[in-house]
């Protein structure tokens, strides 16, 4: 058996005397998508938040594992889960910086690689050949992602003037650019019309199989979440309520309960 | 139509008559005089009568003439356009003819010691305005206790100079080191305020030092001041009319006539290049990751978290660079001024710092120049008019706000690009 990229044991996360997510365990394959889906407030972006460090966990596990080594993600905070552990996410209201250029927004995303070779901004200010070299680097990765989404021509405008659906896709691949083992997003497909959400399936497609990065992918959008993903995780009330292929989750009876309500 | 406009406007200017009266009646109309040792009341509404019809009349004529125009917007922003268009596609001309102005300013035929002393109060404010631009304009805190740094850096100067007799250059960076590390002091329990909150706090840090300096009489001699601060020197060479026997002074040592001016240029060209340096560092340090960071953090704190940038670290840095070239700023004044007491880092010293970069447009480097000459000279021209002085201070910000709400210069330029990076 394939050892699983992410495992998640029995989480769980308590807000006061509310419990948002109910001893949860649920795994991700490496270049697989595994969709999260459920009802608003089943607790799917709480799940979000404690993978990435956002929220500290109540109890439970979450471990990520690479080629050799087995990281445990509740030892990270914030900022470290994504600078040590790889792993990225995007946010279901767009936070790109608006007021930056697509390009800056994707150099932002490969601050820790160039803060190293900038010698903590001392070599940087004298423009050491290095880090030249490597800002060189950072600056083709930029434009290898963006040739994929098609944005190199608007490389140089501000994020905040790109329509909404090239903002959505530039939120994608500037997470990408850390470089992640594990790519979690959240509601990737909101506000997309049909051809827009068409090429989002690509994308993710193209990160999957090119990338070989594993995916979790929030999605209300059932079109995307039906077509792309090789494993379905369906919550209820913080609670797992079925597991299995998009195909099975389509005809079980407990999901359309939770979706539809009982029939009297 | 137009005669309910005209309707309408009447009853307004009526209405700004009646809100003049309030406002100026009791302000201008009832003047106390003291005969006799009792106060007594001198009506003036013959004034008061002017005041009111001056603002009805002029009320009513922008109603015609102002608010009336549909194009208004557009006259407004064009002139803003105009303008930063001009800088921006002229920019580097500008700069340019703008450095060599300074360079040779104090031999302009003109320049009298009065021009200097005012030249290099702005090279000052612009230096504190290009310090504090990359704490509010690039990393986007809002810091208004940012004079608290300056008086650190003045005082530590004047401290060394004083005590050890270490000479100026030995000091300047000593007292900026000093100013980061205590904008690093500051920086640690801000670490997770913004905005509103963090002005508050960094407001009453601005404040603490100053009560600090002023209480803490054994280092500070409190309200006293440091008297005896050290004069720079040209390299060792003092600038003196009378040297001791034996010594070398700067007009022996070149054998010309000593001139007090001598001693003023060298500090105006002293001020010019610490601002210039001030200036090039900021320039670069901008398009350097960490630079392209404190931008990020301005812009999105939670978004610069998912993709692994330490807030920390990185605002920390913000408040550490920003404070310490306030700090090289308080040195120098500390040395111009051979004298210095808490009363010269009053909150009004912050005031007009953060005033300088928001007029001038966020994070632009010119905007800051510009603000920096238009405010500080505005109250250098009203100086005759003591009382109106701050009057006109506040409508020029007032008008700066109305036709560039986002500063004089609110473009913004990206770091990096991608033609031309990879044209190279």
């Amino acid at each position: 058996m394939s050892q699983k990229l992410l495992d998640v044991e029995n989480l769980t996360m308590k807000f006061g005397g509310l419990v948002a997510i109910d001893n949860l365990s649920f795994s991700a394959d490496k270049d697989k998508i595994t969709s999260i889906i459920g009802p608003n407030g089943a607790g799917k972006t709480t799940v979000f938040n404690c993978l990435t460090g956002f929220y500290k966990a109540t109890a439970g596990s979450m471990f990520l594992n690479k080629e050799n080594e087995r990281l445990n993600l509740r030892k990270f905070s914030d900022f470290k889960v994504a600078q040590k552990a790889g792993v990225a996410r995007t946010f279901q209201n767009i936070r790109l910086f608006p007021q930056m250029s697509v390009l800056e927004n994707l150099m932002v995303a490969q601050h820790n690689k160039l803060m190293d070779a900038s010698g903590f901004t001392i070599l940087g200010l004298f423009n050491s050949p290095s880090f030249v070299k490597k800002e060189k680097e950072a600056v083709e990765i930029s434009k290898y992602w963006l040739d994929i989404i098609g944005l190199t021509h608007r490389a140089d405008d501000d994020a905040g003037d790109l329509p909404y659906g090239d903002q959505r896709k530039l939120e994608i691949v500037r997470a990408m650019c850390i470089n992640p083992h594990l790519l979690c997003l959240d509601e990737p497909a909101a506000g997309l019309n049909a051809k827009e959400s068409a090429e989002l399936n690509k994308l993710l497609l193209f990160i999957k199989n090119e990338k070989k990065t594993g995916i979790l992918l929030i999605e209300h959008d059932m079109s995307v979440v039906m077509e792309i993903s090789d494993h379905v995780v369906v919550l209820n009330y913080g609670k797992k309520i079925f597991q299995g292929s998009a195909k099975e989750t389509k005809n079980s009876p407990e999901v359309i309960e939770a979706y539809l309500g009982t029939e009297e | 139509m137009e005669k309910k406009f005209f309707q309408t406007s009447i009853k307004d200017s009526l209405f700004t008559g009646l809100i003049a009266l309030a406002l100026f009646g009791p302000i201008v109309g009832l003047r106390t005089v003291a005969k006799n040792e009792v106060l007594e009341v001198h009506p003036k509404w013959f004034i008061v009568l002017i005041i009111v019809i001056v603002c009805a009349v002029g009320r009513f004529l922008t109603n015609l003439y102002v608010y009336n125009r549909d194009q208004k917007t557009g006259i407004q922003s064009s002139i803003g356009k105009s303008i930063s268009n001009f800088l921006d596609t002229k920019g580097y001309q500008i700069a340019l003819t703008a450095i060599i102005f300074s360079v040779i300013f104090p031999f302009l035929p003109f320049t009298d010691r009065y021009l200097m002393d005012i030249a290099i109060m702005m090279l000052t404010y612009i230096m504190l305005g290009w310090g504090l631009n990359i704490v509010i304009g690039l990393a986007g805190l809002l810091d208004l206790g940012y004079v608290a740094f300056y008086a650190v850096g003045a005082y530590s100067y004047a401290l060394f100079a004083i005590h050890f007799g270490w000479s100026f250059w030995i000091c300047l960076p000593i007292a900026g080191i000093f100013a980061a590390m205590f904008g690093v002091l500051l920086g640690f329990p801000v670490l997770r305020l913004r905005g509103d909150y963090l002005a508050i706090v960094t407001l009453a840090f601005g404040e603490m030092i100053r009560i600090l300096l002023l209480n803490w009489y054994q280092l500070t001699k409190g309200p006293d001041g440091l008297t005896g601060i050290p004069r720079p020197s040209f390299f060792g060479l003092p600038f003196k009319s009378f040297p001791d026997e034996g010594e070398q002074t700067f007009h022996t040592f070149f054998g010309i006539e000593y001139d007090p001016m001598q001693r003023i240029i060298f500090l105006y060209y002293l001020i010019l290049v610490l601002a210039l340096i001030t200036n090039l560092f900021t320039i670069k340090i901008r398009r350097l990751p960490i630079g392209r960071a404190w931008e990020a953090l301005r812009e999105d704190e939670i978004a610069c978290k998912s993709l692994g940038v330490n807030p920390r670290n990185t605002k920390l840095t913000a408040f550490a660079i920003g404070a310490m070239f306030g700090g090289f700023a308080g040195s120098f004044f500390a040395t111009r001024q051979a004298f210095i007491s808490p009363e010269s880092f009053t909150f009004i010293e912050s005031a007009i710092i953060v005033a300088i970069v928001v007029l001038g447009g966020m994070g632009s480097q010119t905007g800051v120049v510009l603000a920096t000459v238009f405010l500080i000279g505005l109250i250098e021209v009203f100086r005759d008019f003591e009382s109106y002085r701050m009057i006109a201070f506040g409508g020029a910000m007032v008008l700066i706000m109305i036709f560039r709400p986002r500063g004089i210069l609110a473009t913004r330029k990206p770091t990096i690009t991608l033609e031309k990076s990879s044209s190279k």
